[in-house]
């Protein structure tokens, strides 16, 4: 670890009931730490558990038993509306299909999530442009996403990911949907993106991906191991 | 850098992008309430109309069955009487009337708003308190000295297109219009207006045996030629006290006092206003179910943007208010566009129907208040209930059901 955890979770476990009403175990207490300035990746076949992982650091859904922190702030069993603040200021998300709302476009994709942090447009717009500029898409900022190619709405999510400049991004098989020239170019944004401290957990089946991680996590049969970095 | 000249430029839009068949579906759902309550608040209006006239004066007719075709049914109503009763206490003015189907060949029993001739005695004034006055749309209402001049009730002229300086036959003989009422949605809206005179020299020309008693030495006078009589009382004078009371001193007399009349009109037409209610209702289960149903189902159309919304960090707050504020646009946007195609086709219906001397839909001020207050209401509903519900799901498990 190169900073201080950020992230950390103890004993998460979470179980989902199937349509045949069997209870499946996903995570049977994982424990996890992610510091400031690394790049985490967990790896696993495809049913693992990775998303769901993914998904409880990232306060979308609620863990069966386990803490969840951030710094010294317990988070598990905190209200929704402070679990919201908490995902708009500190949290950054890549998903594999983008996520991005049809309706709008890649701009007011993108400062979107300076208006639910509460960030005035004035202070936004910039780091928005510097954004666009940076990743290639500026000239494509009027498009609604429909009009995007998947490099292109990939590129656009990772600006509303980073526009409010979080503590944590967590990237989801960022690269799955993509050719190999915009895969390169995710890459290098995440590992760009551990720079000033930030933390970076990437989740996905690829080993080749993972490589680019400072260290690198197998989630297998609901637990966490190291598999080297 | 063309694309960002103006950041965010769409941020203006009045409805949000996307919701192009939730608004057809309201305005659709909409159109059908308008239309409905238009239909209903015609009939309403014209029950009520009736009301106000028979409350306004007490109509008297002579005893017996009838001849004309009063308001009040009853034999001729000699002068005599007439005089009887402008004797009664509390009387104020005596208007004597004849009444007669314009078409003599229609029975009433197809007619459920037969078109009439009304003879009226212009030296007495109206005295019907409700309508002292009829509201003249073109031309001008009859004067005492008139003869051969009738005044026509707006869906009377509407059917004949017939307007101020044309002529209209009734029975053999020739009037010229001075004048067209305005739309009254009532029972003089099918009226022709003549004095009194002309009423009784037709109502002679019409039916032979009133003739032969007429030319009958010692009979019947011009004046006694009437089918009724419109009786106002004097300020502070009980009309129901009075009518009873004129019935008491004045024999040979039907007399309709205004609220038995309106009590009898209440019973008759309680068919109509029970249609009107269940019309009334039928528009607002279905305008309400098609309106809370569209704007549920593209609020839960939504639930991925709600779970990415989440993942961005909006609040429950911040995500009803949006929702709110695009229901809001969408139901005025549904509601407004539905209103506009009730009018444009109850407009062309009513247009088709005025050949007939008819008017199907009332759209009143007051109903299109209400259906937008209803859309926009019932959609802010259906909205926040949708929204409580896709709330309860979290945002992994909402982006991955929108996916």
């Amino acid at each position: 670890m190169s900073g201080e955890a950020l992230l950390r979770v103890t004993g998460l476990r979470k179980c989902f009931r199937g349509p045949d009403g069997a209870v499946v175990d996903v995570l049977r207490g994982v424990d996890l730490a992610l510091a400031g300035g690394e790049l985490v990746a967990v790896v696993g076949r495809s049913g693992s558990g990775k998303s769901t992982l993914l998904n409880l650091l990232g306060c979308l859904d609620r863990a069966d038993a386990g803490e969840l922190w951030f710094r010294d702030e317990r988070l598990s069993g905190a209200g929704r509306r402070a679990l919201a603040r908490f995902r708009g200021r500190h949290l950054g998300f890549v998903f594999q299909a983008f996520n991005l709302i049809p309706e709008l476009t890649a701009w007011e994709n993108v400062l979107l999530a300076a208006r639910y942090a509460g960030r005035p447009r004035a202070a936004a717009v910039p780091i928005a442009r510097a954004l666009f500029e940076r990743l290639g898409v500026l000239e494509r900022a009027d498009h609604f996403p429909p009009a995007l190619s998947g490099g292109e709405q990939q590129r656009v999510a990772f600006c509303r990911a980073m526009l409010n400049g979080p503590d944590v991004l967590l990237a989801d098989e960022p690269t799955g949907n993509l050719d190999a020239d915009n895969a390169r170019v995710i890459v290098e944004e995440l590992r760009r993106a551990r720079s000033g401290g930030r933390a970076v957990l990437l989740v996905t089946h690829s080993l080749e991906l993972a490589r680019v991680a400072d260290r690198v996590l197998a989630l297998s049969d609901g637990h966490l191991a190291g598999a080297g970095a | 850098m063309t694309a960002l000249s103006a950041p965010g430029r769409r941020r203006g839009r009045v409805v949000p992008r996307g919701y192009g068949f939730a608004i057809a579906g309201i305005a659709v759902g909409m159109a059908g309430l308008v239309a409905l309550g238009a239909l209903a608040d015609r009939i309403s209006r014209f029950i009520e109309g009736g009301h106000r006239f028979v409350l306004g004066q007490i109509s008297v007719a002579g005893a017996g069955i009838g001849r004309g075709a009063g308001f009040t049914a009853g034999g001729l109503l000699p002068e005599r009487t007439l005089e009887a009763v402008r004797r009664v206490p509390g009387v104020a003015l005596v208007q004597a009337q004849v009444m007669l189907p314009f078409d003599p060949g229609t029975s009433e029993l197809f007619s459920v708003n037969q078109e009439l001739v009304l003879g009226v005695d212009l030296r007495v004034p109206t005295p019907n308190r409700s309508y002292p006055s009829f509201p003249v749309a073109a031309g001008r209402f009859l004067v005492p000295d008139d003869r051969g001049r009738v005044v026509l009730g707006a869906d009377f002229a509407a059917a004949r297109r017939l307007r101020v300086g044309q002529s209209l036959r009734i029975a053999a003989r020739d009037f010229v219009v001075v004048g067209v009422l305005e739309r009254l949605l009532t029972a003089p809206d099918r009226f022709a207006i003549v004095s009194i005179q002309d009423a009784r020299e037709l109502w002679l020309e019409l039916d032979p045996l009133l003739r032969r008693l007429f030319e009958t030495p010692g009979g019947l006078a011009p004046d006694d030629l009437n089918t009724g009589a419109a009786v106002g009382w004097a300020p502070g004078v009980d009309p129901d006290a009075l009518a009873a009371r004129i019935r008491r001193e004045v024999p040979d007399v039907n007399v309709a006092a205004p609220g038995e009349v309106a009590r009898r009109l209440e019973a008759s037409t309680a068919f109509f206003s029970w249609l009107m209610a269940g019309v009334g209702g039928i528009g607002l289960l279905i305008g309400g179910l098609s309106l809370s149903n569209t704007v549920a189902a593209a609020t839960f159309e939504r639930i991925r943007d709600f779970g990415i919304k989440q993942a961005l960090g909006a609040t429950d707050g911040q995500l009803l208010a949006e929702v709110l504020r695009e229901s809001l646009a969408v139901s005025l946007a549904g509601g407004g566009l539905g209103i506009a195609l009730a009018l444009v086709a109850g407009g062309a219906v009513d247009r088709r129907a005025a050949a007939a001397g008819q008017q199907l839909f009332l759209f009143s001020g007051r109903l299109i208040a209400f259906a937008l207050g209803f859309a926009v209401v019932l959609g802010a509903v259906a909205a926040v209930y949708a929204t409580a519900r896709i709330l309860r799901v979290p945002p992994a498990e909402a982006i991955r059901r929108g996916a």
